[in-house]
Formats: C-alpha cells, sequence, structure tokens
C-alpha cells in the first residue's frame, strides 16, 4: 500500500497540536507536530513532508518568516492558520506563496478537506512546470482570479463577489484549464464546505459562476459542460 | 393657522429682541424729536407772528384817525398778513379760537409788547392752526378795530426729505450688525451641537478647536475632555472584548478537535453546533471591536452581484429558506467600497431577515441621478417576520441589546450584528435604518454614496 503523506503541524499549543495529530493520523496522514520555527527547521531537515501546516501565531520568530525560509528551501506545499479577520497576514501569506489558508477557530473536517485538496493539486502538477503560479493572479478571457485575495474582477477591474464553493470551483478549473474535471474531482473540492447535497451543490455552483462570468447557460462557451460528467474550463490561461 | 412669531433659534430668538428693542428706541427718538421741532416750529412762528401784529398794531395806533387806511395801505405787511380797519369785530368764516390756543397766542403777544388795554376784551381770536389762519381782531383806543387775518404754516415733524432718509439708513445699519453680531456670537452654539452630534455617530470625531471669547473657549474645552473620556471608555470596553475573543480562539479550536473523537454521532453533531454558535459570537465581537474604517482598501465591486451572492449562500447555508429570498435591482451595478467589510455588514442584514423573518426580499436602488452630489444607492432588505416594536427600532442599533428575550433565546444573537452592520455603512459615508413595513414584517434600508 503507499506510504500516506507526511504532514508537518507548526502551532505553538500543546493540545492544539496532539488533538490535530491525533485527529489527521485517524483520517490516513502521518503527522509530525512541532511547537515553534526553531524545531520546524530541525524536524525539516530530518524529515520529507509532503505538506506543512503552518499557524502564523507563533510565539518568538514570526510564521511568516518561517513561510518564507521555507518557501527558499522548497517547494512543499503550506496550509496557513490564520488568525480570524486579519485579513493582512493572510494576504501576506499567499503572496508569499502559501498554497491556503484556514482561520482559527478552524473546522477540524474543513481543515481536512483543504490539505487533501492541497496534496491533490501538488500531486497533480508533478512532473509538469512545478507550482505554476502559487498565489500569482490567473488571467483568462478577460477575466482575473486572485487567489492572495479570493476574488475574481471583471475586465474592468470591478470585483465580483463569489461564495467560498464557487471561487475553489473557478480556482480548479482555471488551473487545469482545458482539462475535463469530473464530478469526482469537484465533489472532493466542495466537500467539508458545504451541508446538503453535494451533487446538486455542483450544478448550482456551475450555473452561479456561468452567471457571473455572463457565459450563456445553454451555450456555454467559457465552462463547458462534457457529456458524461465533468466541466472544463475552455480558455487560455495566464500567469500575470 | 397660527403664524409663529416667536422663532425657534436662538439667533434669531436674540436678533428678534434685539430689532424690536431697536425699532422702538428708534421709532421713540423719532418722536421725541418730532413732537420737540413742531413745538419749536410753532413758537417761533407764534413770536414772528406775534411781532409783526404788534408792530402793525403801534403803528395804526400812532396814527390819526384819518389818516389810518392810508397807512395801513403804506405798510409792507410781508408775506402771508392782511389786515383792515373796522368798526367792528371780526366777522369770519372762522370759529372762535379754542382757549388753550387763545391763551398761548394772548401770552405770545402780550410777550411781545401788546398794551395793557388790550388785555382781554378788546381783543378777538378766530380760527388757530386747524385752519391754517388766525385772525386777531384788536380795538384801537377810540373804538375801531384793527383786524389782523395770518396764515398759520402747518408744523412739519422734519425739515428735509434728507433728514428721514439717513435717518432710515442709520436703522438698517444698526438692524444688519445687530443680525451679524448675533450670528457671529451664537455660532459657537451651532459648532457645539455639530460636535456633539458627530461624537454621538464617530467617538473619533476630531476635537473642538478651543478658541474664541473665554466662555466659548471653556465651553469647547469642557466639551473635548468629556470626548476624550467617552473615547478612552469605549476603547476599554472594545479592548476588553477584543482581548476576550482572541484568548478564547485556541480554548474553541481545542474543542472542536476533541469534538471529532466523541463517537456518539449525535452528541458529536450536538458540540459542534454550540462550538460553531460560541464561535459565530466571538468573531462577531472581534468584528465589532475592529475599526470599520481601517484595515481595508477602497476597491470597485459589483454590487448586484455581492447582494445575489449573499442570498445564494444565505440559501446554501438555510435551503427551507432559500425560495423565499430574491433579489430585485440592475444586474450590475458598480460601487466603490471596502469589499470584506460591507460584505459583512450586508451579511449580517440579510441573516437578520432570515432569522426572524423567514424570508429576503432584497432590492437595489440606484439613485434618481447619477453622477449628482450626495446621490446614495439604496438597499432594502425586506422580510415577512413579525416586525419590531416601534420602541425597539433604533434601540436595536446598540449594542448588546437584544431585543425582547423569547425571541432571542433560540436565535442565540449575540446583539452585534445591526451594530456593526450600522458601523460600517457609518464608516462608509452611508447609513442603515429599521421601518416596520405597513403590509407587515420589518424593512432594513441601507444607504451607501453612489
Amino acid at each position: 500500500m503507499e506510504q500516506p503523506p507526511h504532514i508537518m503541524v507548526v502551532d505553538d499549543d500543546r493540545e492544539i497540536r496532539d488533538l490535530l495529530a491525533r485527529f489527521l493520523e485517524k483520517h490516513r496522514l502521518r503527522v509530525t507536530a512541532v511547537r515553534d520555527c526553531r524545531d520546524a527547521r530541525r524536524a525539516w531537515a530530518n524529515g520529507h513532508y509532503q505538506l506543512v501546516v503552518l499557524d502564523l501565531m507563533l510565539p518568538g520568530e514570526p510564521g511568516l518568516d518561517f513561510a518564507r525560509w521555507l518557501r527558499s528551501q522548497s517547494d512543499v506545499p503550506i496550509v496557513m492558520l490564520t488568525a480570524m479577520g486579519e485579513e493582512t497576514d493572510r494576504i501576506i501569506g499567499l503572496e508569499l506563496g502559501a498554497d491556503d489558508y484556514v482561520p482559527k477557530p478552524f473546522n477540524p473536517r474543513e481543515l481536512l478537506a483543504r490539505i487533501r485538496a492541497v496534496l491533490r493539486r501538488a500531486g497533480d502538477s508533478m512532473g509538469g512546470p512545478r507550482h505554476d503560479g502559487g498565489s500569482r493572479p490567473l488571467r483568462f478571457a478577460g477575466w482575473t482570479l486572485e487567489p492572495a485575495r479570493r476574488r475574481l474582477l471583471n475586465p474592468d477591474g470591478v470585483e465580483v463577489a463569489l461564495t467560498g464553493g464557487e471561487y475553489d470551483l473557478l480556482l480548479a478549473l482555471a488551473e487545469r484549464a482545458n482539462r475535463v474535471l469530473t464530478r469526482d474531482m469537484l465533489l472532493d473540492l466542495l466537500r467539508g464546505r458545504q451541508a446538503g447535497p453535494f451533487d446538486r451543490a455542483i450544478d448550482v455552483a456551475i450555473s452561479r459562476l456561468r452567471r457571473k462570468l455572463e457565459d450563456d447557460g445553454r451555450n456555454a462557451q467559457l465552462i463547458k459542460t462534457v457529456r458524461g460528467g465533468g466541466y472544463v474550463l475552455a480558455a487560455t490561461v495566464e500567469h500575470a | 393657522m397660527t403664524f409663529r412669531l416667536w422663532p425657534r433659534s436662538l439667533a434669531a430668538r436674540t436678533a428678534f429682541v434685539l430689532l424690536v428693542g431697536l425699532i422702538m428706541v428708534q421709532a421713540a427718538g423719532l418722536a421725541i424729536h418730532a413732537m420737540d421741532r413742531i413745538d419749536l416750529q410753532r413758537l417761533s412762528q407764534a413770536r414772528n407772528l406775534a411781532f409783526r401784529i404788534v408792530g402793525l398794531y403801534r403803528a395804526v395806533e400812532l396814527t390819526a384817525p384819518a389818516a389810518r387806511a392810508d397807512v395801513l395801505g403804506e405798510l409792507r405787511h410781508g408775506p402771508g398778513l392782511s389786515a383792515e380797519l373796522s368798526a367792528a369785530p371780526p366777522v369770519a368764516n372762522l370759529p372762535e379760537m379754542p382757549p388753550r390756543e387763545q391763551r398761548f397766542w394772548r401770552i405770545n403777544l402780550n410777550l411781545v409788547g401788546m398794551p395793557p388795554p388790550h388785555h382781554w376784551r378788546g381783543m378777538q381770536l378766530l380760527g388757530g392752526p386747524a385752519w391754517h389762519r388766525i385772525i386777531v381782531g384788536m380795538r384801537l383806543p377810540d373804538g375801531e378795530w384793527l383786524n389782523v387775518s395770518a396764515a398759520i404754516e402747518p408744523a412739519r415733524p422734519w425739515h428735509s426729505p434728507t433728514f428721514l432718509a439717513a435717518f432710515l439708513l442709520m436703522t438698517v445699519v444698526a438692524a444688519g450688525l445687530t443680525l451679524w453680531a448675533v450670528r457671529r456670537l451664537t455660532a459657537p452654539v451651532r459648532t457645539l451641537a455639530a460636535a456633539a452630534e458627530a461624537l454621538g455617530r464617530d467617538v473619533n470625531a476630531p476635537p473642538l478647536p478651543e478658541d474664541g471669547p473665554l466662555e466659548v473657549a471653556t465651553a469647547a474645552a469642557a466639551f473635548n475632555t468629556m470626548a476624550a473620556r467617552i473615547r478612552r471608555f469605549v476603547q476599554d470596553r472594545t479592548e476588553l472584548l477584543t482581548a476576550i475573543g482572541h484568548d478564547l480562539r485556541t480554548p474553541i479550536t481545542r474543542l472542536k478537535l476533541r469534538a471529532e473523537f466523541i463517537e456518539d454521532d449525535e452528541q458529536r453533531g450536538k458540540v459542534l453546533a454550540d462550538l460553531e454558535e460560541l464561535e459565530t459570537m466571538v468573531s462577531a465581537t472581534l468584528a465589532f471591536g475592529r475599526d470599520a474604517r481601517t484595515g481595508e482598501a477602497v476597491s470597485a465591486l459589483d454590487m448586484a452581484e455581492l447582494l445575489r451572492t449573499l442570498l445564494d449562500e444565505a440559501g446554501d447555508a438555510r435551503p427551507e429558506a432559500a425560495s423565499r429570498l430574491e433579489y430585485e435591482g440592475p444586474a450590475h451595478w458598480t460601487v466603490r467600497a471596502r469589499p470584506l467589510t460591507l460584505k459583512r455588514a450586508l451579511t449580517n442584514l440579510i441573516a437578520n431577515a432570515v432569522m426572524y423573518g423567514g424570508s429576503a426580499r432584497v432590492r437595489l436602488v440606484p439613485p434618481a441621478s447619477v453622477g449628482a452630489a450626495g446621490a446614495m444607492l439604496t438597499i432594502e432588505i425586506e422580510d415577512d417576520g413579525p416586525g419590531i416594536p416601534p420602541g425597539e427600532l433604533e434601540r436595536v442599533f446598540e449594542p448588546f441589546h437584544r431585543g425582547e428575550p423569547s425571541r432571542n433565546r433560540e436565535t442565540g444573537g449575540v446583539g452585534l450584528g445591526l451594530p456593526i452592520a450600522r458601523n460600517i455603512m457609518r464608516a462608509h459615508g452611508g447609513d442603515v435604518v429599521l421601518a416596520n413595513r405597513p403590509a407587515g414584517g420589518a424593512k432594513a434600508t441601507a444607504t451607501l454614496p453612489a
């Protein structure tokens, strides 16, 4: 059987560290938990990790500095734990090259879903050009998707609001433009984010996205429906 | 219809009292002056006429009776005066002079040297100022009568029209000066009222300038001290709340993780729901503590799409209410705002409608004239709930005010949703107000500069 992915968790609260390690291990992930940046550097040197969960509010060296250091060492995916409402930290972190963030207090299942999504994304791009942009804006058909601020700008530079699920969906489609994403792949993205029947949620989210992208639902040109269950973003995506 | 004579503003009242006083003083002054002038004119006219009449009498008296008529003809009487000799006292179409006038003329005639025999009965007086003419009949020592008729010029209260113009000009200038001074003196009161109003809206409003007259400067200083105390009080409270909110994050995270290890699914669900509620309260408290003015840059966003997205999110969270969430308005409308902050305010308003009314009809009303100064974009959010008791319509915007207890037990609000929404909208230059709809239910109206 395949070796479970190895995750490093950096958090200064011992209880959270232990509980999170237990929780993630319960869901078939291997976890090494450390309390601060110094220990994290040591652990990084001694092991091989597929992903780092980093609390930005750490005693001593700030988490952002460690993220910067880590980025200079490796392309390992980073999921940040940020303080609620501290938008600036989040934006700086994403611009530094972190892959995603979860505000604290976080919902463990949501964190797990994010970890899985990021791992899947990293796995996808194996062999290809590594870390194609990370958090740099994606441009397609005049639209701009800014991962650092999780927002969509129309061709006039006006922000068009997206729900969390719609954003995740659009990002997944844009990162794999011109490749068919099956319903199952998209379902995974929305899981842990929304209650209710996921099946319908995909269709609803896609139709809302089409409306927002001014893509005619009956004759969609941008987000095309693929016979047999899947969607594809038919556009050239540039990394700005 | 009742005409309000007594004005409402301090400046107008003060000006009113001063102007009425000024007009009364001016009118009295004019009257006193005019009366004195009339008296003086009458006296000088009477004295003048008396001299001439007595002079005439003397001349006629000293002349022999036969030559009198010739002499009288030779004498120059001067304008307004005519004299004739007669065998009888004067008879004319004039009544006898009233007694007061009689006394006045007799005194004047005697003063200028009318000989004693003509004290009373040897002199007849007819007419008076009311007829613009007097006739004085004087009996000569030999029984003949000299009757003199003199025109009386009416006394004028002022001599030249310039006087009246100058007087009016003086009054107008004094009135203007009064109005200016009153406005200037009451200006600090208006400034103080405006500052108090601004403080009510925003604790961090700039302080008053502590200058001007001593009393005004003292009041401004006292006001600034009070504002500083209020500011410190609010700051302390907000900091305390924020600190508690921050400190609660770690235990809530731990509890959420622990809950994942509860085997009983039902219990786990309930614990997680409780924690969700707790987190909502903490995040509301933190959102309230944050200054709505800082921390986020202003950028362009599509308001219509934001409202529809918020309704979609509300529908996703409460699928049973999804069919009663409607948007009405233009498909796109660009505004410049702080996107996340604005989203929080509108989320709170929509959540309130869904929570208490089970529905939300959101209407985006663009300003009537785009680009005009003060043009406002209006967002109306209606629900079909029980509405809000009229006395509570403003109180629900007070932090931690939670309406009637029964309503909030189940919904579990912290009483910060509306205060946060109002803070945010006001920080954007708009506002939020609540009203009850005639058809039932409540309506929140949010405004934003277009």
